[in-house]
């Protein structure tokens, strides 16, 4: 079995399955190092007014050049924000790939479906390769598949709260009708999430404040890495099958002291 | 001759007919990946240096941060 079997997002192939968030890192330094050693091949960046009387480092400087740069629309409340956010982004030289988030709650952070759908189907048909932000809704990815999404991405949990898979059933159900690759992102706490996700048959995974918030973010990148990689190779495997009762490992006749 | 324009919402004067990229070069804006939107609509990075500034201009400077 192929270990280099690369997912392959609008085309384009990556050797690794997790993406990785930007955010809360303590500084571009770790966040640069936690980044190698994650692997990830993706990485997301938010995009927001520059404030003219501080001036911040620049984090491009601190990622490496041969990752994609996914910018996304966090912030936007409304398609209308989103859509003008991604083109602003690619105006100034950003790819024309887009996370695509619309979120109207900022208590729990969740998209709103009908907006995410008609940003969407705006984006891709200006030319914009779209990675949609969703609540696990098997129905809205059909709709976003339909529009021309590059993958759906369906929530484990809320944004930050690292609670794992907490709508396994309906992830499973997208799992199965998938027709672009499906990406777990967000609420995904600890490597074993992640590789529950994966042993699901996710295609990939997205990661930020479970690395970022470790006490060592570069350790932890490493485990998320590992946890990927084996929760994917598990899944290719084929899980055995659950059973009611004890399946003996070992022999039942010929113990010693057997008369 | 200078000319008013916003930009992220503040006033600022600038000289008539002054670029985008002449702009931001003063500013100290020429990050790698300076974002430009002009009275709403995106600026293309390739026209930084040719879009010429006009009294009244609202723009629109952002850039990559940190983000998930």
């Amino acid at each position: 079995m192929s270990t280099h079997e690369p997912l392959v997002i609008a085309g384009r192939p990556f050797g690794s399955r997790l993406l990785t968030g930007t955010g809360k890192y303590d500084t571009f330094e770790t966040m640069r190092e936690a980044l190698g050693a994650s692997g990830s091949e993706i990485v997301t960046v938010a995009v927001r007014r520059i404030d003219l009387d501080a001036r911040d480092d620049d984090i491009t400087a601190f990622l490496p050049d041969d990752v994609l740069l996914l910018p996304n629309t966090s912030g936007c409340e409304t398609a209308d924000e989103a859509v003008r956010t991604a083109r602003l982004a690619r105006a100034g030289g950003l790819p024309d790939w887009v996370k695509l988030e619309v979120i109207p709650d900022p208590r729990y952070l969740l998209p709103d479906p009908v907006e995410t759908l008609r940003a969407a189907a705006l984006l891709v048909e200006d030319g914009f390769t779209v990675l949609p932000y969703v609540l696990p809704d098997p129905v809205l990815q059909k709709k976003l598949e339909e529009v021309g999404c590059a993958t759906v991405m369906p929530l484990a949990a809320p944004i930050g709260s690292g609670r794992g898979l907490k709508l396994k059933d309906a992830i499973r159900i997208m799992v199965e009708q998938a027709e672009v690759p499906l990406v777990v992102d967000a609420g995904l706490g600890s490597p074993s999430h992640a590789a529950e996700a994966m042993e699901l048959g996710a295609d990939a995974v997205l990661v930020n404040t479970a690395i970022a918030h470790a006490n060592d973010p570069v350790a932890m990148a490493r485990a998320f890495r590992l946890a990927v990689e084996a929760g994917r190779a598990a899944f290719r495997a084929g899980i055995m099958d659950e059973g009611e009762e004890a399946a003996a490992s070992s022999p039942l006749a010929g113990a010693v002291h057997e008369p | 001759m200078s000319a008013s324009v916003l930009i992220n919402g503040r006033d600022h004067q600038v000289i008539e007919g002054e670029t985008v990229a002449g702009l931001l070069e003063r500013l100290g804006l020429g990050v790698r990946f300076a974002l430009v939107e002009r009275n709403g609509e995106p600026v293309e990075r390739a026209r930084y240096e040719e879009v010429r500034l006009e009294d009244g201009d609202r723009l629109v400077v952002a850039r990559p941060v940190a983000g998930g």
